[in-house]
C-alpha cells in the first residue's frame, strides 16, 4: 500500500505553491478587497489595471492554463452584455447615433465601458477563485470559524450535484447523437435536442435524493458528537496574517483617500 | 431477551392502500447471518428500512407493534445512536458515495469524521478495511470515478469502517459480475467470522444456502416461512410460493422421492458432495 499517500494525511495539506497555500479565506479576503478598489475609484483604467493584478495573481499561483479560458469565456459574454445595454439605452447630452429606441450618447459608452471593465473585475474575482482554492479547504476553514459541517456538507454536494448533471448531460445528448438526434450547430438546434434530456435528468437527480440520505445517514451524518477532520490545513502563519492586514489596510487607505479627494 | 425482535409488526407506508409488512413476528440471535429472501416488492427493502430505524422516522406512515434492537424499542433509539449501531449497504452503488470526498481514503473516513474519532485512530482504521477488502490500488483514486463494482467495494468500506455489530445488507450483488459477487460474499463471509449479525436481501439463492444461518421468506408483507435455512429449503413446496430453490436441494429432493434420500438433506454442493461420496462407500461396502 502507498504509504506515502497515507502519510500525507498526517500533516497539513500543502502545495509548493506559496499563494496556493495561502489560507482560503484569506485568498478571498485579498481577492475581494482588491475588487472594491473599483467601485470608489470609478475609472475603467483602474478597473483594467485590476483585471490584469488578477491575471498576475493567476500566473504566480501556476493557474493561468485553467484561469485563462473560464476567464475569457464568461468576460467577454458578460463584459460586452454591459457595454452594450449601456451604451445602446442610456440617455445623455452628447448624441452619437439615434435610431427608434437605440439612443447611443458619449455617456452611455463612457458608462458602458466602466460597467464593462467593473465585470471583467467581477469575472475576475470568481474565476480566480475557483482555480485556485479547493472547495473542501474552503468548506474546512469555514468549519473552522463556526460554520456547522452540514453547511458544509451542503456546499460540496451541490457542488458535485453541477458535475454530474453535467456528465449525465454529456451521457444522454451523446446517445441521443448516436440514434441521430441533431445536437451540433445553432442555439435553437441545441436547445430542441437539450429540452428532452431535462426531465429524465432532474428526476434521477430527485429519485436519487431519497436514497443519498438514507445512505449519508447511514455514515452517521446526524451523530451528535462534534465531528473530525482527516484531512486539514495548517493554521495561517504570522507573516500570511500580517500581508492580509497589509492588504486590507492599503486599500482601505486607498478608498478614503478616493473618497475625500 | 433476544438480540433483536419483531413482535406483531404491521406497517403501511404513507398514502398507501395495502401494508407493506403484515403482522411479522420474529427473534434474531447475535452473530448470525439471516437470509431475506421473496419475489419483488414482497417487502424486503421495507423490512430492512425498518430494522435500520428508518421506519417510521424517515418514511412515516403506520407502525403497530413492537420492534427491538439490542433491548431497546427503536422509537426510543436517537438516529444518531443508530447509525454507530447498525451500517445499511444497499443495492444502488451510485447513491452510496458521499460525492463530496476526493479520494477513497477520504471517502471511506467520511463516517468516521462523523463520530468524532481521531485522525490517527481513523488512518488506523481506514487502512486496515482497505487491506480486508483488497482495494489498496484504489485508495488515491476519485470515488465519484470508479466502476459500479469498485464504488460497492467502497461502500461496504465505508460501512465496515464504523464497526457496527450489526449490518443491513439489502441487494448488494445486483450491479456486479459474478467475480465482484464473489468478492462481496467473501467480505460477507469475514464480517460473519467476526462475530456480526447480519441481515442480508440476496436473490442469489445458492449463496443464500450457503452462507445464511436461518432464512426468511417475505412474499407480499408476510413472513411465510422461515427458520433453519437447510429445514426452509428441504420444503419444496416453497416452488409454487415464487420462491427459489436451491438446485441442490431440488436434487436432495429427487432423491427422496426415488426412495433414495440422502441421509442429511443436502442444499450446497459440499454438502451434497459429502452426501454422495457416503452412497459411493456404502455401495462398495455392500
Ligand atoms: N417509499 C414507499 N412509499 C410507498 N410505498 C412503497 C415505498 N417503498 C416501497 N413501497 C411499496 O411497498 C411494497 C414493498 O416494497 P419493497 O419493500 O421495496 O419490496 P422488495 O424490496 O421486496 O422488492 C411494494 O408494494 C412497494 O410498492
Ligand atoms: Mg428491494
Amino acid at each position: 500500500m502507498d504509504e506515502t499517500f497515507i502519510n500525507s494525511y498526517r500533516s497539513p495539506q500543502l502545495s509548493d505553491n506559496w499563494l496556493l497555500n495561502v489560507n482560503p479565506l484569506n485568498k478571498i479576503n485579498i481577492y475581494v478587497a482588491l475588487g472594491l478598489i473599483t467601485i470608489f475609484f470609478q475609472h475603467w483604467q483602474v478597473n483594467v489595471a485590476i483585471t490584469f493584478l488578477f491575471v498576475l495573481l493567476a500566473i504566480a499561483a501556476g493557474r493561468f492554463k485553467n484561469f485563462i479560458g473560464p476567464f475569457l469565456k464568461l468576460g467577454l459574454v458578460i463584459g460586452p452584455f454591459f457595454f452594450i445595454v449601456r451604451a445602446i439605452f442610456w440617455p445623455g447630452e452628447n448624441l452619437i447615433f439615434n435610431y427608434g429606441i437605440i439612443n447611443i450618447t458619449q455617456e452611455g459608452i463612457d458608462l458602458g465601458i466602466q460597467y464593462a471593465t467593473i465585470m471583467l473585475v467581477v469575472c475576475g474575482i470568481l474565476v480566480l477563485c475557483t482555480v485556485t482554492i479547493k472547495a473542501e479547504d474552503l468548506t474546512y476553514s469555514l468549519e473552522q470559524i463556526g460554520v456547522p459541517h452540514n453547511v458544509s456538507f451542503m456546499i460540496l454536494s451541490s457542488l458535485q450535484l453541477i458535475i454530474d448533471l453535467k456528465d449525465k448531460t454529456k451521457v444522454i445528448m451523446d446517445s441521443q447523437r448516436s440514434r441521430g438526434i441533431e445536437t451540433e450547430g445553432n442555439v435553437f438546434v441545441r436547445i430542441k435536442a437539450f429540452v428532452p434530456v431535462l426531465s429524465p435528468l432532474f428526476l434521477g437527480a430527485i429519485s436519487g435524493a431519497e436514497e443519498k440520505t438514507i445512505a449519508m445517514d447511514a455514515r452517521a451524518f446526524s451523530s451528535a458528537n462534534p465531528n473530525t477532520h482527516l484531512r486539514f490545513l495548517r493554521p495561517a502563519p504570522g507573516m500570511e496574517k500580517i500581508l492580509v492586514l497589509a492588504v486590507d489596510l492599503l486599500i482601505l487607505g486607498l478608498i478614503i483617500m478616493g473618497v475625500v479627494l | 431477551m433476544s438480540y433483536m425482535e419483531l413482535k406483531n409488526v404491521t406497517y403501511r407506508y404513507p398514502l398507501a392502500e395495502q401494508d407493506a409488512l403484515k403482522n411479522i413476528n420474529y427473534h434474531f440471535e447475535q452473530g448470525k447471518l439471516y437470509g431475506i429472501i421473496g419475489e419483488n416488492g414482497g417487502g424486503k427493502t421495507t423490512f430492512c428500512d425498518l430494522m435500520k430505524g428508518l421506519i417510521p422516522s424517515f418514511y412515516g406512515g403506520d407502525l403497530t407493534g413492537e420492534v427491538f434492537i439490542k433491548g431497546k424499542e427503536i422509537r426510543d433509539w436517537e438516529s444518531s445512536e443508530l447509525a454507530s449501531s447498525i451500517g445499511y449497504i444497499f443495492q444502488n452503488p451510485f447513491t452510496q458515495i458521499s460525492g463530496i470526498k476526493e479520494t477513497v481514503f477520504e471517502e471511506i473516513a467520511l463516517g468516521l469524521e462523523n463520530l468524532g474519532v481521531e485522525r490517527e485512530e481513523i488512518i488506523e482504521r481506514v487502512t486496515n478495511v482497505v487491506k480486508q477488502l483488497k482495494i489498496e490500488h484504489l485508495i488515491k483514486n476519485n470515488p465519484n470515478k470508479l466502476s459500479g463494482g469498485q464504488r460497492q467495494r467502497v461502500a461496504f468500506a465505508s460501512i465496515i469502517a464504523m464497526e457496527t455489530d450489526i449490518l443491513v445488507i439489502d441487494e448488494p450483488t445486483s450491479q456486479l459480475d459474478p467475480k465482484g459477487t464473489s468478492d462481496i460474499f467473501e467480505i460477507i463471509h469475514l464480517l460473519k467470522e467476526q462475530g456480526k449479525t447480519i441481515l442480508l436481501v440476496e436473490h442469489k439463492i445458492d449463496l443464500i444456502a450457503e452462507y445464511a444461518d436461518e432464512v426468511l421468506v417475505i412474499k407480499q408483507g408476510e413472513l411465510i416461512t422461515s427458520g433453519k435455512t437447510s429445514e426452509v429449503f428441504s420444503n419444496v413446496e416453497l416452488l409454487n410460493e415464487g420462491v427459489n430453490i436451491p438446485q441442490i436441494a431440488l436434487l436432495s429432493n429427487d432423491m427422496k422421492e426415488h426412495g433414495k434420500p440422502f441421509e442429511t438433506f443436502a442444499i450446497t454442493k459440499s454438502q451434497a458432495r459429502e452426501q454422495i461420496l457416503k452412497k459411493g462407500s456404502e455401495k462398495i461396502c455392500q
